[in-house]
């Protein structure tokens, strides 16, 4: 018989490396025309990081996400980075981008400024406009003064910029210390049916809460949360390297070793929980890893909810849930009815 | 010995032909033979979202997402250039041994069989990002069944394979450790004797754990498990190795950090740093298994040896064999609380199965050591975490660095704690933890702290109040 549990599970995760330096460098060009090309030294994974670091080398340049275009990943031409590692990229490449974008901006304001008649400090980038701050119908295209900079000042706006999160080392007697700058906070809660005849589990649905500061793309950020499910998931129930007695493995294949497919995947519900943190790029933290780590624990406390049984080693295969919900009837005296 | 040939006489003659220079361009290429298909309209729409201002909070479309959609992407495999070999790598096959011979002569006698490796031909045969116990090609010792022990680089990937067969290694078994806490023991086979097996420890401590345990009320204790599992990207670990005629190689790679890539190629090729060119292109998964060279400097060398741009794609027995996985977690928990359900003291004992070199191991430990408290305000802990060397496939960067392995541990606890006492779990859990102004496991004030909000926000979405949907 199917029987339904729902189990929770919160976690908290670092952003960025621990303690060790992990900085990165970006430089933002703005083109004649107010568009703008961003050099970055990491590279697209598959989670739309360059998408994530366009729009922020775009907010700061006050123009649109299609306005910036991302060229990445040649050691000869794009500036150092970590690269795509311990979900650094929005946070810590974000804030250099945004520091380059910055600086290329402030080369338009500078040429701004004595055409509008105001000082640099006063202006502001803005719907693709370089504008006086509170006299937004004092403006001139982020084109036009582009155009001016490089063509009548001769001082093309360009930006470059490194940003390294701050830390504090950790004592080797206690670990006290501040091994990162931030950290993000997600809490999962999974639906599941087990079948107390075979042990077999059906993860029904999956509500995710995960904070990531500012989402700087809300879809991006739930591509990311349901891919982590996914890999949680299989962490939970399917997935394990098996060895021989000689140590080599035995299912070193997609056949023998079983990964979730888009048949397993339960309902998936996101919620990004707002927030907001003055160290990162317009706000943002970071939200790749953390997405695949609560699942697992959610998924065995629901399995514990829906049949009474804890499993404290994974994968929790069916075998060995059926073994435990045997030995639970054992150990209260009932007979196997199935 | 099996002396017949490996191919017939007509595909021979044709794969010699294929294999002299100059006529390398006519090789069956099969990118430069495909007609494009038509998928590039001149007017093209902008969605609308990437057009809007301010830019930050858009839902907007990724210009990738358009590529994948049309089957335009070009990840490494997709690539080739003229000449190019396909390089392959023979697996020892064995966990712990020593290399008494390779014989190559054979597989070299291969027609279409361009060049061979071993370990004595990488300039400076170790690389790894904390320690550099790794070598490119085994030298004259195999520490894991995954190792490399020797790579050909030929006309046909099916050749290079064939190859493969026809290079013979002697081996002396040596004693060999899998079992983690077996590899503990004073008396076990130390895996890179004289190192201890024990090749990093982290210790957290705060307040007084043994003191707040005794005047717990309740005192729960558990052993946690997790097993060893593999990224399994769709895009195995690939690569293109090309020189030019100024002496400097150029990377075409699947890495994720090509940065530091760079530094491991020039450091295990021993050339300066602005002599290697490390191109990434669209990785095809990654979840932390690409963060480290594996197979680069074996193809710069063979792509040196031949003067012929050389492509090396990892099968997927190779992708679960020679590549990191995720560390395998022995985890014993000791927690005490109040009556209400508040911790007031935890033990955390760790112990990571580290495979058979560090790679991200010294990290992954760092950090779970720092999260395995969990997001819970606690006075009094005690985490005591070390990662230990065994003859199985290396453990590295995965996708939350021992943090799914320990939030699977604090979080179970979590919930038999709950039942214990008869608390809802949701509520044992904001009874318990970080806010803002916080003080984490490591002495840091924490801010920008909202577990509170996602646990009040999941559990509407979900409707636990209600006992659920």
């Amino acid at each position: 018989m199917k029987r339904r549990g729902r189990g929770l599970a919160c976690m908290w995760y670092p952003i960025g490396f621990t303690v060790t330096a992990n900085p990165s460098a970006a430089t933002v060009k703005v083109n004649e025309d107010g568009t703008a090309t961003l050099l970055t030294g990491t590279v697209e994974t598959g989670q739309g990081a360059l998408t994530v670091l366009g729009q922020i080398a775009a907010e700061a340049l006050g123009v649109a996400t299609d306005d910036v275009h991302v060229v990445s990943g040649d050691t000869d031409t794009m500036p150092m980075d970590t690269g795509a590692i311990a979900s650094r990229t929005t946070y810590v490449t974000g804030n250099a981008v945004k520091l380059a974008a910055e600086k290329a901006r402030d080369i338009l304001f500078e040429v701004a400024a004595p055409l509008l008649g105001v000082r640099a400090d006063q202006l502001e980038a803005r719907d693709r406009k370089i504008q006086v701050r509170a006299f937004p119908q004092r403006q001139l295209s982020i084109g036009d003064v582009a155009l001016q900079a490089q063509a009548v000042k001769g001082q093309p706006a360009i930006g470059s910029a490194t940003w390294n999160p701050p830390t504090v080392p950790m004592d080797p007697e206690t670990g006290q210390g501040k091994p990162f700058n931030t950290y993000v906070y997600a809490t999962q809660i999974a639906e599941v049916d087990v079948d107390d005849e075979t042990g077999e589990v059906d993860v029904l649905r999956v509500v995710a809460a995960h904070d990531c500061g500012t989402a700087i793309n809300p879809m991006l950020v739930e591509g990311q949360v349901e891919g982590g499910i996914s890999m949680g998931l299989g962490f939970a129930l399917q997935e394990e390297i098996l060895f021989d007695a000689a140590g080599r493995q035995v299912n070193p294949n997609l056949t023998n070793y079983i990964m979730p497919t888009s048949l397993d995947m339960p309902e998936i519900e996101v919620d990004i929980v707002a927030n907001y943190d003055p160290t990162g790029p317009f706000g943002a933290k970071g939200v790749g890893e953390p997405t695949a780590v609560p699942t697992a624990a959610a998924i065995l406390n629901a399995i514990h909810d829906a049949v009474g049984v804890r499993i404290t080693a994974l994968p929790a295969t069916a075998e060995k849930i059926l073994a435990a919900i045997k030995a639970r009837r054992a150990a209260a005296g009932k007979t196997l009815t199935a | 010995m099996d002396s017949k040939p490996v191919v017939d006489g007509q595909r021979q003659a044709e794969l010699q032909r294929a294999a002299t220079p100059g006529v390398a361009a006519e090789h069956p290429l099969r990118i430069y033979r495909e007609p494009l298909p038509a998928v590039f309209p001149a007017e093209l729409r902008v969605p609308e979202v990437r057009l809007q201002t301010p830019a930050v909070g858009q839902r907007a479309t990724r210009p990738d997402a358009r590529l994948h959609g049309l089957g335009q992407t070009r990840y490494i495999d997709d690539m080739a250039f003229p000449g190019m070999l396909h390089a392959r790598i023979k697996r020892a096959g064995v966990a712990s041994a020593r290399i008494l011979r390779i014989d190559t002569r054979e597989a070299e006698a291969m027609p279409g069989v361009m060049a061979v490796l071993t370990g004595r031909d990488i300039p400076v045969n170790s690389f790894g990002p904390s320690f550099q116990d790794q070598p490119v090609l085994a030298d004259d010792r195999v520490f894991h069944a995954g190792d490399g022990v020797a790579a050909v680089a030929a006309v046909t990937e099916q050749l290079a394979a064939d190859a493969l067969e026809k290079i013979r290694v002697e081996y002396e078994p040596l004693p060999a450790v899998f079992d983690p806490l077996e590899a503990l023991r004073e008396d076990a086979h130390q895996v890179h004797a004289p190192a201890n097996n024990v090749y990093a420890r982290k210790v957290i401590r705060k307040g007084d754990v043994e003191t707040a345990l005794a005047a717990s009320a309740h005192v729960f204790e558990q052993q946690y498990r997790t097993q060893m599992v593999e990224h399994v990207p769709i895009e195995p670990h690939a690569a293109i190795a090309l020189w030019d005629a100024n002496g400097r190689v150029t990377l075409y790679s699947s890495l994720g950090r090509i940065t530091l890539g760079r530094a491991d190629v020039a450091r295990t090729l021993r050339l300066p740093v602005n002599r290697v060119r490390l191109v990434g292109t669209i990785v095809g998964g990654n979840f932390g298994g690409k963060n480290e060279i594996t197979q680069e400097p074996v193809l710069a060398l063979l792509s040196k040896k031949t003067g012929r741009p050389v492509k090396g794609v990892y099968t997927r027995n190779e992708e679960f064999t020679a590549s990191t996985t995720r560390h395998p977690f022995i985890m014993d928990y000791k927690t005490g609380v109040d009556r209400d359900g508040r911790i007031l003291a935890r033990k955390v004992r760790l112990v990571l199965d580290g495979g058979a070199y560090c790679s991200w191991s010294e990290t992954t430990l760092g950090k779970a050591a720092i999260l395995s408290v969990g997001p819970y305000r606690i006075d009094h802990l005690l985490v005591e975490a070390c990662v230990v060397y065994t003859n199985k496939t290396m453990t590295g960067a995965m996708r939350g660095f021992g943090a799914p392995q320990v939030c699977f541990a604090y979080e179970s606890q979590m919930d038999e704690i709950a039942a214990a006492l008869g608390i809802d779990p949701l509520e044992i859990r904001l009874r318990n933890v970080f806010v803002n102004g916080s003080s984490s496991p490591t002495g840091q004030v924490l801010d920008s702290v909202v577990v509170r909000e996602s646990l009040l926000q999941a559990a509407e979405r979900f409707g636990w109040k209600e006992g659920g949907a």
